[in-house]
C-alpha cells in the first residue's frame, strides 16, 4: 500500500513527537545551562550545535518515517558490515580518537562520529530480520545461538574501546527481542541465571584476583567504584558523588533555570555535564517535578514504541519496533541510573536531550524506524 | 502452536516488556523522590558544605573624641594592593600558580618601584590557608605608588587596589597613655563559630582602645564567598545563591566621647616638655579628667601599622619607660603635698586646736634621732597651722603626727581614697600604699615607731601614691569634701545627635568641719598668694590659686633622687580645675613644679595668650 507523503505523516503517531520535540527542546535548553557559568562569561556554543544536529535528527526521522522499513530488510547485512568495519576502524591506532580514556570516535570528511551508534542499530535490524524468519523456531537452542552469534561481534568490539555501557545496552536490547520474538520463559530464565553467575563471578573476581578479569583496568575501576563510592573520591567515585548530589539539592522544584551551582563551580565536570551528566542538571534546576516531566516524556515515547510494535503488520515490523525501543528505553534508564547512583557510571548519553551529533541523529534514526513501522500498521 | 496463537502471545509479551519498562521508570521515579523530596536538605547541607565559605568581615571600629569635640583616635583609608588568585591560576600544578603569582609580584614592585614583600612560602601559605580570599601584597600604597600602579596596569586581571581602614590618631602623640593603640589580628574566639574565614579585625591593645574594646569593636557581618572545585573563589555573582543565603553587613562600632579636653590636654602635655613626669586636670564638680599626661611618652600611629620585633623591643626595654602611664601606673610617695590630708586628719580626726602653735628650729628630736626641716639653715621658728602648710614646715607636721598618730592619718588618707584604685575607666592603675601598725605588723613584723608618725606626717616613709589619687584629693579639697570616682567616659556619640551620657559618680562625701577645711585652703591659698610661700611661681595676678608644693626623696637621703610635686586648684572660690604635676628628677616642687602650674593655669584662664607659654 503506497501513501503519499501527507498521508503517510497523518498515519504518524502524534503524541510521540510531541514528546520527541518536548526532549528536545528541553535537552538544548540545559546544555545551555550546562556551560553556562556568569553572565559576564560567553556561553559555549555547544547548544546551537545540538540545535543543528536535532534539525538534521528530524530529517533523518522523517526519511526513516517515508522509507518503507521492509526495504531496509534487504540492507540488513550490508549495514550491520559496514558498523563491523567502523567497530574495526576505531580501534586501528591513528584513525581512533581517544577521549576520556577511551577510543570511541572516527573522524570521517572532518566530523567526529561513533560507529557503535550506526552498529547498535545495524544490529538490532540484522536481528529483527534473522528473528522474524518464519522458517526459525523460536523454541529451539539454536535460534537462540544465533542471535546471539550476530550481536556477539559488535559487543566485544565495543568492549575493546573500552565501552561497556554500550555493549551491554546491545545485550539488554538482545534479550528483549528474543523474549518479544518468542523465545521460551524457561529458556530466558536459563540464560539470565546464566548471566547473573556470570555477572557474580566477574565482581568476585575483580575484588580478589582482578588480574584473572580480562577488562581493561578502566572498566575494572569503574565497577568496583560504583559498589565502593570512597575507593576513589577524587577520581571515579567522583562524578557519582557530586551528581548524587546535584540530583538530591534539586528538592522537590528545583533551584530555578541556570540557577544550578554544581556545573558552574565545576564540581560536576565541565566536560560530561552537557552530554552524559545532563540529567543532573535538569533535577537539580528543575527538582522532583522536572525530573518526572522528563520521566513523564520517556514513558510517552515508550508508549508509542510498543504501540507500534503491537500494530505492526509483520514480524520483523514487530521485532524492529520492540529493538529500537528497547535501545531507547535501555539508555535512558542505565543513563538515569548511574546519575543517581543505582548503576556504576558508564558513559552513556540520555536520548535526545544530551550533547552529542551522532548520538541525536541515532536516537531520532531509531524513532523514525519506529515510525515507519507505524505508519504502516493494520488497520 | 498456532500462528493465531503465537500472534496472542506475542502481543501478552509486549504488554509484559512495556510493564517492565514502565516499572523501571517508577523504581527511578521512587529514587528521586526519596533524594530530591525526602532527603533534599542532607544534599543540600553537602553541597553548601563543598561549595560555600563564609567569611567574617569586622564592623568599623569606632571613633575617640575629646569632650570638645576633637578627634583623637579615628580610621582613615589605607590602599593595599591585592591579588586575585582566581584570576592569576594556572593549570596543572598549584606551584605553576605559585610561579605565575610571583612574577606578578615581581612586575608590580617593578611598577611600583617598592621591593617585594611576598616570598614564594607566603603566596603557597595563602593558597593552602585562605585560598579564596584576595591576598594583600602590599598594605598602605602611597598616593605616587597607586598613580604608578593605576596609569602602568591597566588591562591586567586579577590585581586591584582595595581600601581598607586604618587606625589613625590625627593628633599624634596627644593623650597617647589614654588612648593606647591597636593591633590588627585574626579574632581569636570566634562567637558564632561557623565563618570559615575571619578578615584581621583591629583589637585594642592599651588605653582606653582596650579597655572599651567591645563598644568600639562593632558587630561582625558576614560575607558567602563560593568556591569553586579547586577550591578558588568564584570570582562572579554565583547563580542561586542569591537570596537563599543571606548577607549580613557589618556594624560599625560606637564612638566614644572621653571626658578629656584636647586643649587642656595639650597644656598638660606642654608642661611636661622635657621633663619625665605626669600630670592630671580633673573638673572637681564632676571627677572628669579634662587631662593626663604622662612623660616620656610615644605616638600610637607608629604602633598601629607593621612594627619590626626590634622596634618593639626597643620601646619595652626603653629604660624611660615611655609605654608607661605615670599618671596611674607610677606610685610615688607624695611627700609635702600629702600635709593638707594630715592637716585634715589631726582637725577632723584628732580634735587638734586649729590655733596650737609649734616652734620650728630647724630640726626636731625623737629620743636621740635628730630629724631635719627642709628649710634647716635657722628654723620656721613659731607657726600655727596655717603658717606651716605656707612655709610647708616639716616641724609643725611632726609634731602633729606624734600628737595625733599614724592611725589618724591612715584613716583620712584612706577615706579620701588613698592606698586603693580609683576605679577610672583604664587598665594597669595601681593602689599605692597607705601603712598604718596594722600593715606594719604584717608585712614587716614590727611595731609602729614615733618615726613612722613622723615620716607619714611629711609624706615620707612606706605612703606611696599615684598622681592621679593625689589629683582626686586635690578635687576634694576643691569642692569642700566631695569625693568623685574619676571618670574617662563621658559618653557616647551616636549619629542620631542625642548622646548618652551617664552621671558622674559620687564615691562618698567627707564630714568635714566647714571650718577646719577653710583653714586648710586658706593655708593652700598662701602656698601660692603668700609672699613667703613655697609655691609662689605658680601664682597668677587675676586669679586666686590654692595649692601645695612637694619634693619626696626616693633612696638614701643625699644622694637620692628627687621627685618635684604639686597639687593646686582654681578658682579658690568656686574650683573648676584639680591640678596635679609630677616631675621626676626635679629641684623641688617649688621651684621645678610651681612654673609649670603657673602655665598651665594661665593657659586655662587665659586661652588666648598662647597656649600656657605666658
Amino acid at each position: 500500500m503506497s501513501l503519499r507523503f501527507y498521508q503517510r505523516l497523518l498515519r504518524l503517531d502524534w503524541t510521540l513527537v510531541l514528546a520527541v520535540l518536548a526532549l528536545l527542546t528541553i535537552g538544548a535548553f540545559f546544555i545551555f545551562s550546562a556551560s553556562y557559568r556568569a553572565p559576564e562569561l560567553p556561553v559555549s556554543p555547544l547548544y546551537r550545535r545540538q540545535i543543528g544536529f536535532a534539525l538534521v535528527g528530524l530529517g533523518a526521522f522523517l526519511g526513516m518515517v517515508l522509507l518503507d522499513y521492509r526495504r531496509l530488510r534487504d540492507l540488513a547485512w550490508l549495514l550491520y558490515l559496514i558498523g563491523l568495519v567502523g567497530l574495526v576502524l576505531v580501534l586501528v591506532p591513528g584513525i581512533g580518537k581517544k577521549m576520556y580514556g577511551a577510543v570511541r570516535w572516527i573522524s570521517i570528511a572532518g566530523m567526529q562520529i561513533q560507529p557503535s551508534e550506526l552498529a547498535k542499530l545495524a544490529s538490532i535490524l540484522t536481528l529483527a530480520r534473522f528473528l522474524s524468519n518464519t522458517e526459525r523456531d523460536p523454541e529451539r537452542f539454536s535460534y537462540i545461538l544465533k542471535a546471539f552469534a550476530i550481536v556477539l561481534p559488535p559487543v566485544v568490539l565495543i568492549l575493546k574501546e573500552p565501552d561497556l555501557s554500550t555493549a551491554s545496552v546491545l545485550l539488554g536490547v538482545t534479550v528483549i527481542m528474543l523474549f518479544v520474538a518468542g523465545v521460551p520463559l524457561r529458556t530466558l530464565g536459563a540464560l539470565a541465571l546464566a548471566g547473573v553467575l556470570a555477572l557474580g563471578t566477574l565482581l568476585t573476581l575483580l575484588f580478589f584476583k582482578p588480574q584473572w578479569v580480562p577488562l581493561s583496568d578502566y572498566v575494572k575501576e569503574r565497577i568496583m567504584v560504583f559498589f565502593d563510592p570512597g575507593r576513589d573520591p577524587l577520581n571515579s567515585g567522583w562524578n557519582a558523588i557530586q551528581s548524587a548530589l546535584a540530583v538530591g539539592s534539586g528538592g522537590l522544584w528545583g533551584k530555578g533555570f541556570l540557577q544550578g551551582t554544581q556545573d558552574v563551580l565545576g564540581y560536576l565536570p565541565r566536560t560530561v555535564s552537557a552530554n552524559d551528566f545532563i540529567f543532573p542538571v535538569i533535577a537539580e534546576e528543575t527538582g522532583f517535578i522536572g525530573a518526572m516531566v522528563l520521566l513523564s516524556l520517556y514513558a510517552v515515547v515508550l508508549v508509542a514504541g510498543v504501540r507500534a510494535a503491537t500494530a505492526a503488520q509483520d514480524k520483523l515490523g514487530r521485532l524492529l519496533a520492540t529493538g529500537l525501543t528497547g535501545l531507547v528505553f535501555c539508555h535512558v534508564f542505565v543513563n538515569i541510573a548511574m546519575t543517581i547512583g543505582l548503576l556504576p557510571i558508564m558513559g552513556i548519553p540520555l536520548p535526545l536531550v544530551s550533547y552529542g551529533g551522532t548520538f541525536v541523529i541515532g536516537a531520532l534514526t531509531a524513532l523514525g524506524g519506529v515510525q515507519s513501522v507505524y505508519t504502516r500498521r493494520h488497520i | 502452536m498456532s500462528w493465531r496463537g503465537l500472534f496472542d502471545d506475542e502481543v501478552f509479551r509486549l504488554r509484559a516488556v512495556l510493564v517492565v519498562m514502565l516499572g523501571a521508570l517508577g523504581v527511578l521515579g521512587v529514587v528521586l523522590w526519596r533524594m530530591q523530596v525526602a532527603n533534599a536538605v542532607l544534599y543540600q547541607h553537602s553541597l553548601s558544605e563543598q561549595s560555600v565559605r563564609r567569611l567574617r568581615l569586622p564592623g568599623q571600629r569606632g571613633q575617640i573624641f575629646a569632650r570638645d569635640g576633637t578627634l583623637l583616635a579615628g580610621n582613615q583609608p589605607s590602599y593595599n594592593l591585592v591579588l586575585y588568585l582566581e584570576e592569576l591560576r594556572r593549570p596543572g600544578r598549584r606551584q605553576n600558580t605559585v610561579t605565575n603569582v610571583e612574577a606578578v609580584v615581581q612586575k608590580l614592585a617593578q611598577i611600583l618601584g617598592e621591593p617585594p614583600r611576598l616570598k614564594r612560602s607566603d603566596i603557597l601559605a595563602h593558597i593552602h590557608q585562605r585560598l579564596p580570599l584576595p591576598l594583600t601584597a602590599w598594605r598602605n600604597l602611597t598616593p605616587a605608588a597607586r598613580a604608578r600602579f593605576a596609569e602602568q596596569t591597566l588591562g591586567w586581571r586579577g590585581v586591584a587596589v582595595e581600601v581598607e581602614p586604618a587606625r589613625v590618631y590625627p593628633e599624634g602623640a596627644l593623650a597617647a597613655h589614654v588612648l593606647g593603640y591597636v593591633r590588627r589580628a585574626e579574632p581569636e574566639v570566634e562567637e558564632e563559630a561557623a565563618f570559615n574565614y575571619a578578615d584581621p579585625e583591629m583589637t585594642g591593645h592599651a588605653g582606653v582602645e582596650k579597655y572599651f574594646d567591645a563598644l568600639l569593636r562593632g558587630t561582625a557581618g558576614e560575607k558567602i564567598l563560593a568556591v569553586d572545585v579547586s577550591g578558588f573563589n568564584y570570582r562572579f555573582q554565583l547563580p542561586g545563591l542569591a537570596g537563599k543565603l543571606q548577607q549580613r553587613a557589618p556594624v560599625s562600632g560606637h564612638d566614644v566621647v572621653l571626658t578629656l579636653d584636647a586643649r587642656v590636654q595639650r597644656l598638660a602635655e606642654n608642661a611636661l616638655e622635657g621633663v619625665s613626669g605626669a600630670a592630671v586636670v580633673l573638673d572637681p564638680n564632676t571627677g572628669d579628667v579634662l587631662a593626663m599626661a604622662s612623660r616620656p611618652h610615644f605616638d600610637p600611629n607608629d604602633l598601629t601599622g607593621v612594627i619590626s620585633r626590634e622596634t618593639w623591643q626597643l620601646l619595652l626595654n626603653d629604660p624611660g619607660k615611655p609605654l608607661l602611664n605615670r599618671a596611674l601606673s607610677g606610685a610615688y610617695p607624695p611627700g609635702s603635698i600629702f600635709k593638707p590630708v594630715v592637716a585634715m586628719a589631726a582637725l577632723d580626726l584628732g580634735q587638734a586646736d586649729p590655733a596650737a602653735m609649734y616652734s620650728c628650729p630647724g630640726y626636731f628630736m625623737i629620743g636621740k634621732h635628730r630629724m631635719e626641716c627642709w628649710d634647716n639653715r635657722v628654723g620656721h621658728g613659731p607657726l600655727n597651722l596655717r603658717g606651716a602648710l605656707t612655709h610647708s614646715c616639716d616641724v609643725y607636721f611632726y609634731n602633729l603626727g606624734l600628737r595625733y598618730g599614724g592611725e589618724v592619718i591612715h584613716d583620712m588618707a584612706t577615706a579620701l581614697g588613698l592606698g586603693r584604685r580609683t576605679g577610672v575607666e583604664l587598665e594597669g592603675e595601681v593602689a599605692g600604699l597607705v601603712p598604718n601598725e596594722a600593715w606594719k605588723r604584717r608585712v614587716w613584723h614590727d611595731g609602729w615607731r614615733d618615726g613612722d608618725s613622723c615620716n607619714f606626717s611629711i609624706g615620707q616613709g612606706a605612703l606611696l601614691v599615684t598622681p592621679l589619687q593625689m589629683a582626686s584629693v586635690t578635687a576634694t579639697l576643691a569642692n569642700g569634701g566631695k569625693v568623685w570616682r574619676p571618670r574617662l567616659f563621658l559618653g557616647l556619640r551616636e549619629a542620631a545627635g542625642a548622646l548618652p551620657r551617664p552621671p558622674p559618680k559620687l564615691a562618698h562625701t567627707m564630714a568635714w568641719n566647714a571650718a577646719h577645711l577653710r583653714l586648710v585652703r586658706e593655708g593652700m591659698r598662701d602656698v601660692i598668694n603668700a609672699p613667703a610661700g613655697t609655691g609662689k611661681h605658680a601664682a597668677l595676678p587675676d586669679v586666686m590659686i590654692a595649692g601645695k608644693t612637694g619634693t619626696a626623696e626616693i633612696g638614701k637621703k643625699g644622694e637620692g633622687h628627687k621627685l618635684a610635686w604639686m597639687i593646686a586648684f582654681a578658682p579658690y572660690e568656686a574650683p573648676r580645675y584639680a591640678i596635679v604635676v609630677l616631675v621626676e628628677e626635679g629641684v623641688s616642687g617649688g621651684a621645678t613644679v610651681a612654673p609649670l602650674i603657673h602655665n598651665i593655669m594661665n593657659g586655662l584662664f587665659h586661652p588666648d595668650t598662647g597656649e600656657g607659654e605666658g
